[in-house]
């Protein structure tokens, strides 16, 4: 029995976590605001409002306000890939973890899965933006033209469009199709207009066996689909870049390199997000320190795996002779976006290895601290990844430097004013823990410790699985 | 549906790319060849280049913060490194839209507003650019100029607008532009001689930028007319744009000094229409 | 054949409740098959389920239509599409590229199959629906439903069973 204990201290979620509190846990997050939210809002509205105006002068006024010549791109594109690559950590957690029924991920799928779908939102917002005449956007939707004017099905933009769409209306489907069953249990738990909103969206789930077993396969199905999908939209991405025939963008390591540092990035913000959620919303029994430092774990080792693509990049380039790779390259380490250059490498590859000390893991602030400087680094690799190429490209005559203006930065800071917004909403109308996942998770762990210990033990097993259930219905 | 029946039928040319010689037959292929060694670096060109096209003059502010619009610019090289005088010994490479056969700006626009003509132009299509600027992004000369700002507001003040070319727009902001061979030209000299029933000749017309020069570096003509003064440079010069089975094709014999033509960045298999007379010289810079 | 009544029983013991259904299986219970047991329960079961037989679950082949559709849909879409051009953007590259449209095919394929999924899944589940009277909310929280429709005769002998396995709470209603 105290071996059982130990254990127990370090288990993922404490096995005699009654199915009642489970409930009421996370329907308490439902609940009317409190203070503290309505402050994050404020925040969020005012990053918003940043973004926004500054996008309404750029509109009016023309495109110079955060571009020139040969920077034709520049921020709105590095954020972009930022935003997308800050999406497939839901993804990861979700679909890849399910297939390999690794059950940790289930108290914290959820928020994971719902900092996708915002992402791709937000993400959504830059291709528009970064339009000279945005007003056409529309163009790009092979919608049927009357006039035989379909889109350029060639164009890596185009796939982008492509991608990205069927990325949100499959993660956004994901998202809502797993949540079903916790819409019912937020029906059968709540009055007023609460409730009507959950009948109208659990769509008359009642859980019996044709819907259970409907639902695994549907799940399981899209979730085989879902993680080529999140592969092949980020190499899309990624195209934008390697379709093109610059040096420092024309490389075959692009599509696998963006993957990783995408899922780095996604990973970085679900530690962020987690911390956050388990603070805020008192999760202490459901996003446990032991579930924390298999992220941080599994975090450490994307972390690796983008630190080899991007050496491996680099040295590919030396290997090849290629000259005009090998200047952009030596311009990168030297020039003029050296120190952003080398931040990225300090924090995209230095910065992980506090995630492997277990210490370290299991202090909260240094966590939050460290995933938000992950992230910056990697958003500095995106900038990175745009610029040294276009200030240094195949014709001398262009080469230039150009720092990012204040315009662009103002809407950089909006999108996330428009990520917060999105999920501040999301948390407070639905339940961003998987009730009904948790409920399987101390379910099939307290069968298998009962099981183990039949085992060892040679007694009858120790049901009181439930008996706390035999009190008022 | 006819566009199937379209693609059924035109399966065959559909499939060929430029290696396999193009999916059609260029009935004008528009070229030029540019005599470095004549150019003195006046910028005539560039300014007639500025008043056929209704381009716009931005400003030295602008200019400096690289929102510039010529479309032909007169670039400057130094390849000597200890000079007594900062002007001394610059050659001079007058760059334009090169036209590339294989032009890899076309295939990323992703609304088409760049395609290929069958006069072998790059042709950019004002109304449909939405301003995504991958094409200059994909332009390895970066000859592609974006329409920052609405130039036109300040840049004709009145009575500045009544010098505007008619043949052509003035571009509002948000829209790339560039080099068209000054297309409108080519149009009018083509539909003159098929009113009058006859082929194009030689030298009935030429580009703004050819007209202007003083020392007439800048030859443009019909690459596919054997009896051009191009086509004859083009040859004489032992620059051809296709091999025999009427594959690109980029050589340079740099054994005979006589031989000075080149085209920039052949090496990235672009296939560009202009030719310029230079000897490349390997130099220590 | 439409029965009479319909009853619903409530349990807190899992293991309690699969034994009930290998009863009512064993037909413990004449005129009752295991057929038409629904199980109605807060997670998923899959081994409770087994005690129901094997259901077939029919998903997947909306999946493989819908991921089909989609790839060779979005083929003959974008090359007709490219080929209707009466200019070209090509960049010295073929009119059709199968290269580039594979991209766009594969996105395709997948989109067909996530969003062909959903409608097998509302199909499938029979949803949206209402949950029915018999509903009981303890479900949500943590307790398994077994529901039957029977004939009068027999209502006592399934609740007599019911009661052998601790059930915790028996509704029944009469189907009209």
């Amino acid at each position: 029995m105290k071996d059982i204990a130990i254990h127990s201290q370090e288990n993922d979620i404490r096995e005699d976590l009654p199915w009642k509190q489970i409930n009421t846990d996370i329907l308490r997050s439902l609940d009317n605001p409190r203070r503290g939210y309505w402050y994050s809002i404020i925040v969020c509205l005012v990053l918003l409002a940043i973004g926004f105006t500054a996008e309404v002068i750029q509109y009016r006024t023309g495109m110079g306000m955060s571009k020139n010549h040969p920077h034709m791109w520049n921020l709105y594109i590095a954020t972009f890939i930022f935003w997308i690559g800050m999406s497939h950590s839901g993804t990861l957690l979700s679909a890849i973890l399910h297939i390999v029924h690794a059950d940790w991920r289930k108290p914290i799928y959820r928020f994971a899965e719902a900092m996708t779908t915002f992402s791709l939102m937000t993400a959504l917002l830059f291709p528009v933006i970064h339009l000279g005449r945005l007003w056409n956007f529309y163009w790009v939707v092979p919608y049927i033209p009357s006039r035989g004017t379909w889109p350029n099905f060639r164009s890596p933009l185009s796939w982008d469009g492509f991608a990205i769409m069927t990325y949100l209306t499959s993660s956004a489907l994901f998202l809502y199709i797993g949540m079903l069953p916790d819409l019912a249990i937020a029906r059968d738990n709540t009055t007023g207009w609460r409730k009507q909103l959950y009948s109208t969206l659990s769509l008359g789930w009642c859980g019996n066996d044709r819907q259970w077993r409907v639902f695994r396969k549907a799940y399981m199905l899209m979730a085989i689909f879902l993680i080529p999908l999140a592969v092949s939209v980020h190499s899309i991405v990624s195209s934008d870049f390697a379709m093109s025939i610059n040096p420092g963008w024309h490389v075959t390591t692009f599509p696998p390199y963006f993957v990783a540092g995408a899922l780095y990035s996604g990973c970085a913000a679900i530690i962020t997000l987690f911390i956050l959620l388990r603070y805020y919303f008192r999760w202490e029994e459901y996003m446990t320190l032991p579930i924390l430092e298999k992220i941080c774990k599994l975090t450490f080792a994307i972390a690796m795996m983008w630190t080899y693509l991007n050496l491996v990049e680099f040295a590919s380039v030396w290997y090849g002779h290629d000259v005009y790779g090998k200047e952009v390259l030596w311009g990168k380490m030297t020039g003029a976006y050296a120190p952003a250059f080398w931040s990225m490498m300090f924090f995209g590859s230095v910065l992980p290895f506090a995630l492997a000390f277990r210490t370290l893991r299991r202090h909260i602030p240094t966590m939050m601290a460290v995933s938000i400087l992950l992230n910056v680094g990697m958003w500095l690799e995106r900038w990175m990844i745009v610029s040294p190429t276009l200030s240094q490209s195949f014709y001398p005559w262009s080469w230039d430097v150009m720092w990012p203006t204040l315009t662009s930065w103002a809407i950089v800071l909006g999108s996330f004013g428009w990520f917060g917004l999105l999920f501040l909403v999301f948390v407070k109308i639905f339940p961003s823990v998987s009730m009904y996942e948790v409920k399987e998770m101390v379910y099939h762990r307290k069968l298998a410790t009962e099981k183990a210990a039949a085992h060892v033990g040679g007694g009858a097993p120790a049901y009181g699985a439930h008996t706390k259930k035999e009190d008022a219905v | 549906m006819s566009s199937l029946q379209n693609l059924i039928d035109n399966w065959s040319q559909y499939r060929k790319g430029i290696e396999q010689g193009g999916f059609h037959h260029y009935e004008h292929r528009w070229g030029m060849a540019i005599d470095l060694n004549a150019c003195i670096g006046c910028n005539a060109c560039s300014t007639a280049c500025y008043a056929e096209n209704n381009l716009a003059v931005v400003g030295p502010e602008r200019f400096a913060q690289g929102h510039f619009m010529h479309w032909l610019r007169v670039e400057r090289y130094w390849d000597q490194p200890d000079k007594e005088f900062p002007e001394q010994g610059a050659s001079f490479l007058p760059m334009m839209c090169q036209q590339c056969g294989a032009a890899p700006c076309e295939p990323v626009c992703p609304v088409v507003a760049t395609y290929h003509t069958p006069d072998g132009l790059n042709a950019q299509v004002y109304n449909r650019c939405i301003g995504s600027r991958y094409c200059n992004n994909n332009c390895p000369y970066r000859v592609r100029y974006f329409n920052f700002w609405s130039y036109y507001e300040t840049s004709w003040p009145e009575p500045l607008n009544m010098q505007l070319n008619p043949d052509l727009t003035v571009r509002d902001k948000g829209v790339m532009e560039k080099c068209t061979f000054c297309v409108q030209r080519i149009r009018t000299a083509k539909d003159k001689a098929k009113m009058e029933n006859r082929k194009v000749k030689d030298g009935e017309f030429t580009t703004a930028c050819a007209q202007a020069c003083p020392t007439n570096a800048i030859h443009f003509g019909d690459l596919m007319d054997p009896e051009s003064q191009v086509t004859k440079l083009w040859a004489t010069h032992q620059v051809s744009r296709v091999d025999e089975q009427g594959r690109p094709r980029h050589e340079q014999d740099k054994q005979n000094p006589e031989l000075r033509g080149y085209r920039v960045l052949e090496e990235l298999n672009t296939d560009p229409s202009v030719m310029y007379l230079e000897r490349v010289r390997e130099t220590l810079a | 054949m439409k029965k009479s009544h319909r009853l619903l029983g409530l349990f807190s013991n899992f293991e309690e409740a699969t034994k009930a259904i290998y009863d009512i299986r064993a037909d413990k219970v004449s005129g009752v098959s295991v057929k038409d047991v629904t199980l109605i329960s807060p997670i998923e079961h899959p081994e409770v389920e087994e005690a129901l037989g094997d259901r077939g679950v029919h998903v997947q082949f909306f999946t493989l239509f819908g991921g089909l559709f989609g790839l060779i849909g979005s083929w003959v879409w974008i090359s007709a599409a490219q080929a209707t051009f009466l200019v070209q953007p090509q960049g010295g590259k073929p009119v059709v590229t199968l290269v580039t449209n594979f991209v766009l095919n594969y996105e395709m394929m997948i989109l067909g199959g996530v969003l062909f999924t959903l409608i097998g899944l509302l199909v499938g589940a029979r949803l949206p629906s209402r949950p029915g009277t018999l509903y009981s909310e303890k479900i949500s929280l943590d307790q398994i439903g077994i529901l039957l429709e029977v004939n009068e005769p027999n209502l006592a002998p399934l609740k007599s069973l019911f009661h052998q396995h601790n059930v915790v709470e028996i509704r029944e209603e009469i189907i009209r």
